[in-house]
């Protein structure tokens, strides 16, 4: 048995930074028009640009998913499926009009992270608070609720778009609305999302192992000596920021929260000390080839135009989100033949 | 034989229903105590006072010192819990689970000391864990899973272990096996050892003494051959009881059908 210790964790998190560069090597030699690594300085920066964000974004996203399944006891929570995505993502939209200019001011440069977040936060409240039933919360029902806030979400946001679509602020809007990388964005707003992200991931990895204790009931996580209201809270406003950060410069991205995890849990276990760093390395790497083989289809003529990248993760996504429900399903049905 | 836990006159409501009314007892190191009753008489609501879980009136203390003025981490290294049916994750493995009872001692970020690692060992080698350390608890059968769970428990180093009716979705054998760990466990690591349990038989076999609820009273506190009266379990439990007397041995007792 070896021991998780301080070593142990800079190890995992040191391999699973060389993983993600790996893939992060490849996605810097794909150009829509052939491979190779970038022939001129302005070139590389714009591709390293488009790596390093998609990276950080899948990395968010993929930490927020693992998080949010620990501590709502669901392996089919994703931020995208609980609505936290779309919250955040119709939030930082409405950071861009013209009329809420004032408060963007006043909140600075993390404004548009604070508008996500906001959204993210009232996202998460609707679907603790309808898909509570005396305390509990029931997988498929969590679901249902968040499908319902992305449905609501996603209409507010074509109504405000259709109302004020003229309005220079609206440009590639709809890119908030499915989910793609964007472009133009200020070193304040890139430097907002890199810190705040960062920070959260820290937090994160520092509950992990509490984390592992939210698997088991509430009593008997508190007699593990953890305190889990506390914990809940912590780990759902958290992942909430982490989620809101990423979705407020790349929309959103569907699917990575749910693939992640699953994948990690392959090959590292159910430990959510290992599990965080893993499914972080996974979802940075993931987004980031997803990004490039968007580029590629684009370069071949297979597009039209360059795809959002949340259509690609939505392909892969949506297979896997049934495929786990059928198991999940039918593991269900053996417990209770057993019972 | 020390004094672990000390109740007295503790009373707890569950609105206007009273579940628990003046109920005073105490547990020693290596101990075993059963707690026994019909549905309702307050077992459940009584553990989870004890781990502070509820609020009620009277006092619990733990080593002397009152149950709310313990840290969760420092309560938990002192008192562990089995639940009724624990919840798990599928996939989690048998070290994972056991691994988890080390919560109360892992420092920030889940950081381990070699002390940690050196306690599950020997407890996956005292309960026999040692082949099945790498499967799922979903691949193993109900019995094993169980004694992960008082694994999980003992790894804690607990000083008492508090178990909600353990025995409730086990077989015959597994029943049997899980209370002679239990005893064995309370004998040899000097830990006391409070369960709900619904089977007066085996409590009574399994256990030093029995406190017998009803409607949130202790009716009867002793050893089983004093609490397993006939006439006062008749009463009790709504049902015509049989006692059979055994020599040196805890009375067996039956409902007369």
């Amino acid at each position: 048995m070896r021991r998780w210790n301080v070593l142990t964790l800079l190890f995992t998190i040191a391999f699973c930074a060389f993983m993600w560069a790996i893939v992060a090597f490849w996605c810097m030699m794909v150009a829509s028009t052939g491979y190779g690594w970038p022939a001129t300085h302005e070139v590389l920066l714009i591709r390293g640009e488009v790596v390093l964000l998609s990276s950080l974004v899948g990395a968010a996203l993929a930490a927020a998913g693992v998080t949010y399944q620990a501590i709502l006891r669901n392996p089919l929570a994703d931020p995208y499926l609980l609505g936290v995505s779309s919250g955040a993502a119709l939030f930082a939209y409405l950071w861009r009009l013209p009329a809420l200019t004032g408060i963007a001011t006043l909140l600075g440069a993390a404004s548009q992270q604070g508008f996500a977040f906001a959204g993210a936060l009232i996202a998460v409240f609707w679907v603790l608070a309808f898909a509570s039933r005396r305390g509990r919360l029931e997988p498929v029902t969590v679901l249902l609720v968040g499908v319902i806030i992305n449905a609501l979400n996603g209409s507010i946001f074509l109504l405000v778009y259709s109302l004020v679509s003229t309005l220079p602020s609206s440009e590639g809007a709809l890119t908030l609305l499915v989910g793609g990388i964007q472009t133009g964005l200020t070193p304040q707003q890139i430097r907002a999302a890199c810190v705040v992200i960062a920070l959260g991931w820290i937090i994160l990895l520092a509950i992990s192992g509490q984390l592992n204790a939210a698997g088991v009931g509430d009593v008997e996580a508190e007699a593990l000596g953890v305190r889990i209201q506390r914990l809940r809270w912590i780990a759902l406003v958290v992942a909430s920021l982490v989620t809101a950060s990423a979705v407020a410069i790349s929309g959103p991205i569907g699917f990575i929260g749910l693939i992640c995890p699953h994948l990690a849990r392959l090959f590292v276990g159910t430990d959510q000390r290992r599990l965080l760093p893993v499914s972080t390395a996974f979802g940075a790497g993931l987004l980031c080839a997803a990004d490039a083989v968007s580029r590629r289809l684009a370069g071949e003529g297979l597009a039209q135009t360059l795809l959002p990248v949340g259509v690609l993760t939505s392909l892969l996504g949506g297979p896997f989100f049934l495929l786990l429900l059928i198991r999940n399903r039918r593991r269900a049905d053996v417990m209770e033949g057993r019972i | 034989m020390s004094r672990l836990l000390e109740v007295s006159n503790l009373g707890f409501s569950y609105g206007d229903l009273a579940a628990l009314r003046d109920v005073s007892f105490t547990l020693m190191s290596g101990e075993v105590v059963a707690l026994i009753g019909p549905n309702g008489s307050g077992k459940s609501t009584l553990i989870m006072a004890l781990l502070g879980a509820l609020h009620g009136r009277g006092k619990i203390k733990w080593d002397g010192v009152p149950v709310h003025h313990w840290s969760r981490k420092h309560l938990a290294r002192y008192v562990a819990y089995l639940a009724q049916s624990p919840i798990y994750d599928p996939g989690q493995t048998v070290i994972e689970a056991l691994r988890l009872g080390r919560a109360p001692y892992w420092s920030l970020f889940g950081i381990e000391s070699p002390r940690d690692r050196q306690v599950v060992e020997e407890i996956a080698d005292r309960l026999d864990l040692r082949d099945i350390l790498h499967r799922a608890l979903d691949n193993i059968s109900g019995g094993q899973r169980q004694r992960v769970f008082v694994g999980r428990a003992l790894v804690q180093e607990p000083r008492a272990i508090l178990l909600d009716e353990p025995n409730t979705y086990l077989d015959l054998k597994h029943q049997v096996e899980l209370m002679s760990l239990l005893r064995t466990q309370s004998r040899e690591q000097n830990v006391g050892v409070l369960m709900a349990s619904h089977d007066l038989n085996l409590a009574a076999s399994g256990a030093d003494e029995l406190i017998l609820l009803d409607r949130g009273s202790i009716v009867a506190d002793g050893k089983p051959d004093e609490v397993l009266d006939p006439a006062l379990l008749t009463r009790v439990y709504g049902v015509p009881m049989e006692r059979i007397t055994r020599v040196g041995k805890p009375p067996l007792v039956i409902p007369q059908v």
